[in-house]
């Protein structure tokens, strides 16, 4: 059987989803027997151009990690999606934006001058800025443009299919390539290495929905009991609105969920069903008092849509349309070094 | 032709010993009850006076097979307004007990939780005025848990329908997709409106319908024609975020929820529950940078007898002088 041509890009990203492709451990070896890497930025030495210079449909599956944040990464979208067969939008940032997503409430503007000028452990006194073609004695040096907004893959190309998680758990990537080397694969558009129904069906804790909450409390404000549900100790838990794959991980650490699965089959706006189960428990007879219990939770947006801002309804509300750059990141000559 | 109705000179001794049912004899039949029952706009044939009466008198079997003790929502707006303190709705949730024990069920409709979705999370257990749904093993897998509906104590107020982060929980007649055919119906939503430069603003209206009392007040509100599109609830806490969210991302100009004052709910804390929803999505939007004035709750007294025309007039109001939402991207 001839191998598998397999590609490995990271867009905007931490580097966490690429981690959690060297957690497959031992499968490494099983899956270099199956499969050739032609492209992994981040572990192996192929260059851009090399990938560009392939044929059409040349890699036979394609997992693109990391939001579109820069027009680079919008390129290798492209190159990407018309190279491969089988393109996988792998981990939270690709699947609907993730952590990167949240700089969308203030806009690309804000982002770039808070990172490098404004942020509390950045000293920059002169607010120099990154500059988009700084010409070096050797040459120029091109930096990427910033885009207004940071998207999922899927809102830039069409995507085969989703494997979410932030980063995916190694036993589901592993579940999901097995897949895709088996070639048994679901209707495109399906998503991956998750299971069935919510993280709170993989959650021992005990729920007994007979609470009311009057304040909600952040992690470093208590330490909640490891035994009962933590949305019914107040702590806000995503559990409920998320996609179960993980194993509830995070709750076996005594931490809420933070919703890096996504939302549960069918559910279209995960911030939208979290805030429902969210104040099904809320103390208050009057406007003042649900007022009080509200106020209490930061953060609503950062909360609710961690993980999913850029693939939700609420994000097409609040946004600017269109591809167009941020203007603000060009450089200031002046300020050059 | 005279019937004679078998009566049981025990009954109300039955009733009144069982805890809840203690006052029953000490209704004096003044009717104030039935005149402000929110029940009896849907149900006219709903009396609790009647009922308590026939208690009282030993109608053991009219009692239990009737319809009525099932359709007292605990709203308790009798309650406070009884001279004699009776607290009638737990009367029939006593009575409703004995015909339970009996072998009597309740009419429903009754909420229908899909277990293979379902996951358990207790979210419409925690929203449930009745502690009528809750989380319990599962029939087919015992290791997991499902919620479970108690037919004896559920309402059909729909609550949990909204809450079900899941998706998992239907009900006859506040379907999601029952909710979302009402929204579009018509066409409705594709028309423009002022966002989508239309000639003049529209505006979704959920409306509870026990806010809304007379059939007066639902008739002054259709001189809006198409601005508005009213759309009834059993309870404004039925209402779901993502519903008005997905209004809103269609181009309407704004979404208003209208549901019932404080102590007014005709399901305890429904109105609480719906009004949560609002205001944390108001907050939500604002710093998403759209304007949170799109979306509103709109408080209705029972005593006040135009409020439906008068919130939706405010409304489109408020909407027409609102410029369209700009993203702030400047720093």
């Amino acid at each position: 059987m001839q191998k598998l041509r397999l590609a490995v890009h990271w867009a905007s990203s931490c580097g966490g989803c690429d981690i959690a492709l060297v957690e497959l451990g031992e499968h490494l070896v099983e899956l270099a027997q199956v499969a050739d890497i032609v492209f992994w930025p981040c572990a192996t030495d192929h260059k851009y151009a090399e990938v560009e210079a392939m044929e059409d449909d040349s890699i036979d599956l394609t997992l693109f990690n990391g939001a579109i944040r820069t027009d680079h990464d919008r390129h290798m979208a492209h190159v990407l999606r018309n190279k491969s067969k089988i393109l996988v939008a792998f981990g939270s940032c690709a699947t609907e934006g993730c952590i990167p997503s949240l700089s969308n409430i203030r806009g690309a503007a804000y982002a770039l001058q808070r990172a490098t000028a404004d942020e509390l452990s950045t000293v920059n006194p002169k607010g120099i800025m990154p500059c988009r073609d700084y010409q070096a004695p050797e040459g120029s040096l091109p930096l990427p443009a910033l885009e207004t907004q940071v998207r999922a893959l899927e809102e830039v190309v069409p995507v085969d299919y989703a494997i979410p998680g932030c980063p995916p758990h190694h036993d589901q990537v592993w579940k999901a390539i097995s897949q895709i080397v088996s070639g048994d694969l679901p209707m495109r558009g399906s998503t991956l290495g998750v299971d069935p129904r919510t993280v709170c069906d993989q959650c021992p804790r005990k729920r007994t929905g007979k609470i009311r909450i009057s304040r909600f409390l952040r992690v470093h404000e208590g330490e909640p009991d490891p035994d009962i549900c933590l949305l019914e100790q107040g702590y806000i838990c995503a559990g409920p609105a998320t996609r179960a794959g993980c194993g509830a991980l995070c709750i076996g650490a005594n931490m809420p969920c933070r919703g890096c699965y996504g939302p549960p089959e069918g559910v279209l706006d995960q911030g939208a069903a979290l805030l429902s189960a969210v104040v099904a428990g809320l103390e208050g007879k009057s406007d003042a008092e649900i007022r009080a219990v509200l106020d209490t939770i930061a953060d609503p947006v950062g909360t609710f849509y961690r993980f999913s801002l850029a693939g939700s309804i609420l994000h097409t509300l609040g946004s600017e349309d269109g591809d167009t750059l941020a203007q603000s990141c060009s450089m200031r000559p002046e300020e050059q070094p | 032709m005279a019937v004679q109705t078998k009566l049981d000179a025990h009954f109300a001794q039955e009733v009144m010993a069982r805890p809840g049912g203690e006052h029953l004899l000490t209704c004096m039949a003044c009717g104030t009850c039935a005149s402000i029952c929110l029940v009896r706009r849907f149900h006219p044939a709903f009396n609790p006076r009647r009922v308590l009466h026939q208690a009282a008198l030993g109608m053991r079997e009219a009692v239990l097979s009737s319809e009525e003790i099932w359709l007292c929502s605990a709203c308790d707006a009798c309650y406070p307004r009884c001279p004699q303190e009776i607290h009638i709705s737990e009367v029939m949730g006593t009575l409703r007990d004995i015909a339970i024990g009996k072998g009597y069920e309740a009419p429903g409709p009754f909420p229908e939780v899909d277990r293979d979705v379902c996951s358990g999370c207790a979210a419409c257990a925690r929203v449930c005025p009745y502690e009528a749904i809750g989380p319990a093993p599962d029939e087919d897998d015992p290791s997991r848990q499902t919620a479970h509906v108690d037919k004896t104590r559920c309402l059909h107020c729909g609550l949990c329908v909204a809450t079900c982060p899941s998706g998992a929980i239907t009900l006859e007649e506040v379907n999601e997709q029952e909710v979302l055919t009402r929204v579009s119906a018509g066409g409705w939503l594709d028309q423009p409106g002022r966002l989508a430069g239309g000639p003049e603003p529209r505006c979704l209206a959920f409306v509870c319908q026990w806010s809304v009392r007379s059939d007066a007040a639902w008739a002054r509100a259709e001189r809006f024609g198409d601005q508005v599109r009213l759309v009834r609830l059993p309870c404004s806490g039925r209402v779901d975020p993502a519903v008005i969210l997905w209004a809103l991302g269609k181009g309407v100009d704004g979404v208003l929820v209208i549901g019932c004052d404080d102590d007014e709910c005709h399901y305890q804390r429904g109105t609480f529950a719906g009004r949560s929803k609002v205001y944390l999505l108001q907050e939500m939007l604002a710093t998403m940078g759209y304007q949170p004035e799109r979306v509103r709750f709109s408080r209705q007294s029972i005593y006040e007898r135009f409020g439906l025309e008068r919130s939706i007039e405010d409304m489109l109001q408020t909407l027409g002088q609102l410029p369209a939402p700009v993203a702030e991207q400047a720093i």
